[in-house]
């Protein structure tokens, strides 16, 4: 077992910053750590009482250790390494030399594009079937502490008629499309001229969305196609995906950048506008579908959007800018385009109620 | 730099596989990976920290956290819920007070971060270490950032200072303490020179801008209408039309703003390290502008093109930056620098991770 030459190494006693060149000579039970100049006696381990530090893989010389104690010793050169963990077992470890590097990088950036790819169609296209899955307690909950946050400074109509007209209506509508749980439609006083949706079958109208409206049938057409968000479950799928993109740039970039947020932000815009413009076509449809399944006026969405147009010659998208979640306007009049037929989704007096609603 | 973008690629490709869990033994594994290939006097740094320390370190902060949301719910149910003046809601309350003490609680997640990281770093065997209160470098690092603010940043140089100070002069080696002897005094001739430079610089590009802007418009023949369009029905032309005015700002503020930042920057930095000394061992600079720019805008773009994975290299060039220009005068006494009996924290970084600032 004894070496033809002592392996040279640094060997530093764990109890102050001195470091000594030493020589390293290893015999049957004992590796013997000496001054090279006068072969004096630095050290006497017993090799089953050493052990490496750390690896091949991660430390570029790992330190060898006396179990209990802070001294340590190191050998630079990788080969004096190579031939002192042939002669001891115990230091096996410092033979260890890691696969190619540029063959770890290739394999790990193979795994790295699948797990995105896969993580990527989880958020995209699992959320599609997950999000009706979600208790919708937990959606209720959801949606309104978001509405409570959204109206903390603004005043909600109370008139008892006309929400119960727009919540008969859009229960109504929801039940025709197999929607199982109760909607609920507030109304805030004010504008734009604007609705939307949130988790929960919780829909917010703007009453200003009612003053502009020129006949029940836009009001109608604009409160199908928030419901056709409802009972595909929009609001949640945006939510998850939105997370889940977010968590998506964090993981891939190791979780170091000061970059994270503006990353994930354009991310984000960038899956907003594409979910939003798929959800809003979607809505349009289901909007005007359940309509006409229940014998309503269904030409109310295109005619209120093309009211918009007229108030705003831009496609009114531009309002919105670039990033507008909005399909261009005159495709989705043309998409929602519908004879002036079929019986008034609200009675004269409801109607009235609901323009009233705020009074 | 192979190894490490393979180390670095295992942490991502883990990541994604936990869900971010196993962030605490990856940050462990490039650590180790880092330290022990820098040297100073032909020694290695080691790194012993464990990727279970930051974890719990990690959880420790989490509950506190849930501790203060529990708190602020309290608050919400029994002071302001349906009271008449509260106009706003629970997450109101919890966002607000999250800014208010986050913001001191970054500085002390900081300084306790720094004080983990030296407690699991040895040289020749010795461990390093930070003494000092982080509570109190929190209390004072909100302090002079919010006099910096209410001074348009005129007070940079107090605050700089009186920040390196305590993370410098408390840092130690074993018994070896490190002492920084730098004032503000010296270096604000300088700051204020970079100041108003700064602000004439900010004139000038704004004003480039426009007029860069509008005889482009001009000489293409576009009106505000035209650009309003261009914006709205998104094209490849768009998409190249607006990449081409973010490298045009991106060049005239490079031009005009980065390289006084970096030149301050640089000159603050060997001011920094010239000023800091261990017993007789001396440190020195010569860190140019240019390498500033390097280190800090180059970097940055390297990291942001490359969506993140370009964070190996620019961690290699820092290191290469460091090792090059980080020079020591005199050697330490080794016999006279003695290994400390305390362990140092024993967890890590928690708040740092709670926050998001915990770089490397």
């Amino acid at each position: 077992m004894a070496p033809s030459a002592a392996t040279p190494a640094r060997y530093y006693d764990g109890e102050t910053a001195q470091v000594l060149e030493v020589g390293v000579r290893p015999t049957a039970g004992e590796l013997i750590l000496f001054r090279p100049a006068d072969s004096s006696i630095v050290a006497r381990w017993p090799v089953n009482e050493t052990a490496v530090l750390g690896d091949g893989s991660h430390e570029g010389a790992p330190p060898i250790v006396r179990r209990g104690g802070e001294a340590r010793l190191v050998i630079e050169d990788p080969e004096q390494r190579r031939q002192l963990a042939a002669l001891i077992p115990h230091l096996a470890a410092l033979a260890e030399v890691p696969a190619s590097a540029g063959r770890r990088i290739a394999a790990l950036g193979a795994s790295l594009a699948v797990l995105v790819a896969a993580f990527w169609g989880v958020i995209d296209y699992g959320t599609e079937y997950a999000a009706p899955w979600l208790p919708y307690s937990l959606q209720v909950k959801l949606g309104e502490t978001v509405y409570e946050e959204l109206v903390a400074d603004k005043d909600e109509c109370q008139g008892q008629r006309g929400l119960a007209a727009i919540n008969d209506l859009a229960n109504e509508l929801a039940r025709a499309a197999g929607y199982p749980h109760e909607v609920t439609v507030h109304v805030i006083d004010g504008g734009p001229v604007n609705a939307f949706t949130l988790p929960g079958g919780i829909l917010v109208f703007y009453s200003d969305l009612f003053e502009q409206a020129k006949n029940s049938s836009q009001v109608a057409g604009v409160l199908a196609h928030e419901i056709g968000h409802v009972v595909h479950h929009h609001p949640t799928k945006g939510i998850v995906r939105a997370y889940g993109v977010d968590l998506l740039m964090k993981l891939v970039s190791g979780g170091y950048s000061d970059l994270l947020n503006t990353l994930t932000s354009g991310g984000n815009i960038l899956l907003a506008m594409r979910n939003g413009r798929a959800f809003e076509r979607e809505a349009d449809a289901t909007g005007v579908a359940l309509l006409e399944k229940l014998g309503l006026r269904a030409d109310g969405v295109s005619s209120f959007f093309e009211q918009m147009m007229e108030k705003e010659p831009k496609d009114a998208a531009s309002a919105a800018g670039i990033w507008s979640s909005h399909p261009p306007t005159q495709e989705r009049i043309e998409a929602t385009k519908r004879p002036p037929t079929g019986r008034p989704a609200f009675s004269t007096a409801n109607w009235k109620a609901l323009r009233e609603v705020c009074k | 730099m192979g190894e490490l973008y393979a180390i670095y690629l295992r942490h991502v490709v883990l990541m994604v596989l936990t869900l971010g869990w196993s962030r605490f033994w990856g940050r462990t594994r490039l650590r180790r990976y880092l330290w022990n290939h820098l040297s100073i006097l032909g020694d290695r740094f080691e790194y012993r920290g464990r990727g279970r320390e930051l974890l719990i370190g990690f959880l420790l902060a989490m509950v506190m956290l849930a501790g203060w949301a529990g708190l602020m719910w309290l608050a919400w149910v029994y002071l302001f819920h349906e009271k008449p003046f509260a106009t706003f809601g629970m997450f109101d309350i919890f966002s607000l007070s999250v800014v208010m003490i986050g913001f001191p609680l970054a500085y002390v997640g900081h300084y306790a971060g720094l004080r983990y990281k030296l407690s699991r770093t040895r040289w020749r065997g010795i461990r390093c270490g930070l003494a000092g209160s982080a509570w109190r470098y929190g209390v004072v690092a909100t302090f002079l950032t919010f006099a910096n603010m209410c001074t348009v940043q005129l007070l940079t140089p107090v605050v700089t200072v009186n920040l390196a100070r305590p993370r410098i002069s408390n840092a130690r080696v074993g018994t070896l303490p490190l002492a920084f002897v730098g004032s503000a005094g010296d270096v604000y001739g300088r700051y204020l020179g970079y100041y108003f430079l700064n602000i004439v610089a900010w004139l000038a590009a704004i004003a480039a801008a426009f007029a860069i802007g509008g005889s482009t418009a001009d000489k293409f023949g576009l009106t505000s209408d035209d650009l309003l369009k261009l914006f709205t029905t998104p094209s490849l032309r768009t998409v190249l039309v607006a990449a081409a005015v973010a490298v045009g700002v991106y060049l005239l503020f490079s031009l005009l703003i980065l390289p006084l930042r970096c030149w301050w920057q640089a000159y603050w930095f060997r001011y920094l390290v010239s000023h800091s000394r261990a017993g007789n061992v001396l440190f020195a600079t010569a860190i140019t502008t240019r390498q500033m720019w390097g280190f800090l805008v180059l970097n940055y773009l390297i990291v942001l093109l490359t969506l993140g994975l370009g964070w190996p290299w620019v961690m290699h060039r820092t290191l290469r930056l460091i090792a090059g220009e980080l020079w020591l005068y005199g050697a330490p006494d080794g016999a006279s620098v003695r290994q400390r009996t305390d362990g140092g924290s024993p967890f890590g970084e928690g708040l740092l991770d709670m926050f998001d600032v915990s770089g490397l």
